[in-house]
């Protein structure tokens, strides 16, 4: 769903060099733009992304060039806080439909690039303080969601569309055991609101229909086993 | 045959001294009261102290009452039995534990024994007591004795020592001692003025008694005219005596002159003795306290990741000291209205002023250098393993390092970022859920919920606690008796005194949850 629409990468620093790296593992479509020219020849060296382009971040007329497409997204994650923000207020002026996402690593960048139009700001700082305060005061809530993060993850999200046929059709929630198949339903993605995330412990109540999209947690073999078995019967594994 | 009874003696008191010495139950008891008498972080100090200055408190009052009104008796007995009774305890206590004479016999006696030497008890004995002795002539042993005799009733005049008894607040005030301290600094400044004063009061005396003693009534003697002096000089001035000729007066004029002179010169001295030394007292306060808590955490570094920490609402619960090398950081944390002080958490001594082994430490090392974090790792593991530290990494390639160094928890800001934007980028529905677990906000919030020994939860099944009419989503259980971690457990899984629940849900949900478990209110209030 996600994979077709191409990702312009700005910054190819010490964020850019690892989240550039992970999307290729993910086969997305990158297209990296860096300013500096040691970096630039770095990444083209890599040669894993779509395309490698050396271009000054600072010149709207170059930036404007970009053949940048409604759905695609703009990730900004410049070495310097003061330029990342300069760029995302060129972009949002440029290419106001697009979503535009950024790394903000200090404190004081955060609302500014808010105020610049970036839709999503992801705050290095803010992550990591709540992570040391679960480290301090919730260690069993820590070792959960290191389980998330590690390489070999024990456990992790899964988005599951529910199927034409589906026996989960037309049940209320609390009808569902969930935890019976190994997985424990986290929320649900409501289409008509906009594609918003609804978690469950807002005291969501709803009847599932078809192409409805539900968020399960659990171990990777248990999500697919759950996967198999919603859909009409016939094709149940074992 | 008195030889052979002193050798009697002899061989009984090295005997007793060796057998007090290999007494656990002796050393043990002498710690217990060394600890509670002079360890400043020893909990129950406080306590002792407290009660000692009530008591100085009251008999002072009890003589000043005493002036004007009839006492009633058992006020009286308080007084004269129980308050010297007391402190005649605390100088035996304090004499006690001043010196170790039965250790310093034994050592002497295995010294002996070792070189083939004949012991000889009194020599070794008299080192000994020297050492007593010299304890007891010092000021604060010789206030501790005076503050005793106001309990022997048929010198009334002893009754002033009860003066003696607020001489002993000096111990245990500490904002007295640090101004005595303060002071001590700058003993050159200070004698050197005192002698000065001594020099000009004398002068004048001299001068106004050889040039008045004829015609002024009031001097009659040197003794007066070292008073009149000494009054004018410090500008006191009372006017009982005063100059009558002109060279009185011309010497009078003199001498004020140099008084307020002299006067100034002290006050700036001991002004700046204490601006001087102000910052340390204050930070010797800050690490005082901090000392004082079960559990608190050393900040070293006041940068961004520090601000943030703060920011967030669960920093208010944690006993803290932010440690940073640069004053101009201190002054910033300080006026954001944190504590602070500035010292170099890289260096032995500034981690060992912390009550580490009393208290539970955690050291964060929030610098952006990794190098510098390290050392700090490394410092504070090499103190006492026990310290838990938690260290900030710049790149994954360093981890290797810290784990080395002994840091329990290594952090990778960045890497946290680019990971969370890779999910922002690749799944951006999910990355709010994701991001709003991480974040602890409240919709999220993970939170744990222990099974105490008041809770209703203990011996039920999982499977029977509805969490969904909570709003709770059950994420997993912490067995305490198998130390495992069960993840979506089975319906089956019994809940025991010690395991924890992991759930999500609202703030408002879990509190409920938790206070619904709870079987006596008033021991769940964690």
């Amino acid at each position: 769903m996600t994979a077709t629409k191409r990702i312009y990468l700005f910054g190819y620093g010490k964020f850019g060099r690892s989240i550039a790296e992970e999307l290729a593992e993910h086969e997305a479509e990158v297209v990296l733009i860096e300013s500096k020219e040691s970096h630039f020849h770095e990444a083209r060296k890599l040669g894993k992304f779509q395309r490698t382009l050396l271009m000054d971040v600072t010149d709207d007329d170059a930036l404007g060039e970009l053949p940048v497409r409604m759905d695609d997204q703009l990730v900004c994650v410049m070495d310097d806080d003061h330029l990342n923000v300069f760029l995302v207020l060129s972009l949002r002026a440029l290419f106001p439909e697009s979503k535009i996402l950024a790394i903000s690593d200090s404190i004081h960048a955060t609302r500014k690039l808010k105020m610049a139009g970036a839709n999503k700001v992801i705050d290095l700082y803010s992550i990591s303080a709540t992570r040391i305060h679960n480290i301090l005061n919730k260690p069993i809530a820590t070792r959960f969601l290191e389980g998330f993060l590690e390489a070999e993850h024990e456990y992790s999200f899964r988005e599951i569309v529910i199927p034409e046929g589906s026996f989960l059709h037309g049940k209320k929630l609390e009808e569902v055991d969930f935890r019976r198949y190994g997985v424990i339903f986290v929320g649900m993605i409501d289409v008509e609101l906009g594609n918003s995330f609804i978690f469950v412990t807002t005291g969501l109540e709803h009847k599932i229909d078809t192409g409805d999209i539900i968020v399960c947690i659990g171990h990777d073999e248990d999500l697919d086993r759950f996967e198999h078995e919603i859909v009409p019967s016939g094709e149940e594994p074992q | 045959m008195a030889k052979g009874l002193k050798k009697r003696i002899e061989s009984w008191v090295i005997h007793w001294a060796i057998r007090l010495h290999r007494s656990s139950s002796y050393r043990h008891a002498r710690k217990v009261i060394r600890d509670l008498l002079e360890d400043p972080k020893n909990p129950y100090k406080r306590f002792f102290d407290s009660f000692i200055i009530f008591l100085i408190l009251s008999s002072v009052f009890i003589l000043i009452w005493e002036v004007k009104h009839p006492v009633p008796k058992w006020l009286d007995y308080y007084d004269i039995y129980f308050v010297s009774l007391v402190f005649l305890i605390e100088y035996i206590l304090r004499l006690w534990i001043s010196s170790d004479l039965s250790g310093e016999l034994v050592e002497e006696y295995e010294r002996a024994v070792a070189v083939g030497r004949e012991f000889r008890l009194w020599p070794a004995l008299g080192r000994g007591v020297k050492k007593k002795l010299a304890y007891m002539v010092t000021p604060a042993a010789i206030i501790d004795l005076l503050a005793i005799l106001p309990a022997y009733r048929p010198l009334r005049v002893l009754r002033i020592f009860v003066l003696f008894r607020f001489l002993k607040l000096l111990r245990y005030t500490r904002s007295i001692n640090q101004f005595v301290e303060v002071l001590a600094t700058k003993r050159f400044e200070l004698l050197t003025l005192l002698g000065l004063l001594f020099f000009v009061t004398l002068t004048g005396a001299i001068a106004i008694y050889v040039l008045e003693d004829m015609h002024n009534p009031n001097i009659n003697n040197l003794f007066e005219a070292i008073y009149w002096s000494l009054v004018t000089i410090t500008t006191v001035g009372y006017g009982d005596i005063a100059p009558v000729s002109e060279m009185g007066r011309l010497i009078a004029m003199i001498i004020i002159l140099l008084g307020v002179a002299m006067i100034s010169f002290a006050t700036s001295v001991i002004v700046s003795a204490f601006s001087e030394k102000l910052h340390e007292l204050k930070e010797e306060r800050i690490v005082e306290r901090i000392n004082r808590t079960a559990e608190f955490l050393i900040i070293c570094g006041y940068g961004q990741m520090t601000k943030m920490f703060f920011r967030q609402a669960e920093a208010k619960r944690y006993n803290y000291i932010i440690l940073d090398k640069d004053p101009q950081r201190v002054q910033e944390a300080i006026h954001d209205g944190y504590d602070a002080i500035v010292d170099d958490a890289s260096r032995h001594t500034t981690l060992s002023r912390f009550n580490i082994k009393g208290s539970k430490v955690t050291v964060l090392c929030m610098s952006h250098d990794d190098v510098e974090n390290i050392y700090i790792t490394l410092n504070a593991k090499s103190i006492d393993p026990r310290i838990r530290v938690i260290a900030r990494a710049s790149t994954p390639k360093i981890v290797k390092k810290y784990e080395r160094a002994g840091a329990d928890h290594v952090l990778l800001p960045n890497q946290a970022a680019s990971t969370m934007m890779v999910f922002a980028i690749l799944k951006p529905i999910m990355y709010k859920a994701i991001h709003a677990i991480f974040t602890g906000q409240n919709v999220a919030l993970l939170d744990e919920i222990q099974v105490h020994e008041h809770s209703s939860l203990i011996g039920v099944s999982v499977g029977a606690i509805d969490f969904r009419a909570y709003h709770l989503i059950l994420l997993g259980v912490q067995k305490h008796r198998e130390g495992r971690f069960l993840f979506n457990p089975d319906d089956s899984v019994i809940l025991e005194e010690g395991d924890i629940l992991l759930v999500m849900g609202q703030k408002a949900s879990t509190s409920y949850f938790r206070e619904s478990s709870c079987l006596d209110e008033k021991r769940c209030a964690r």
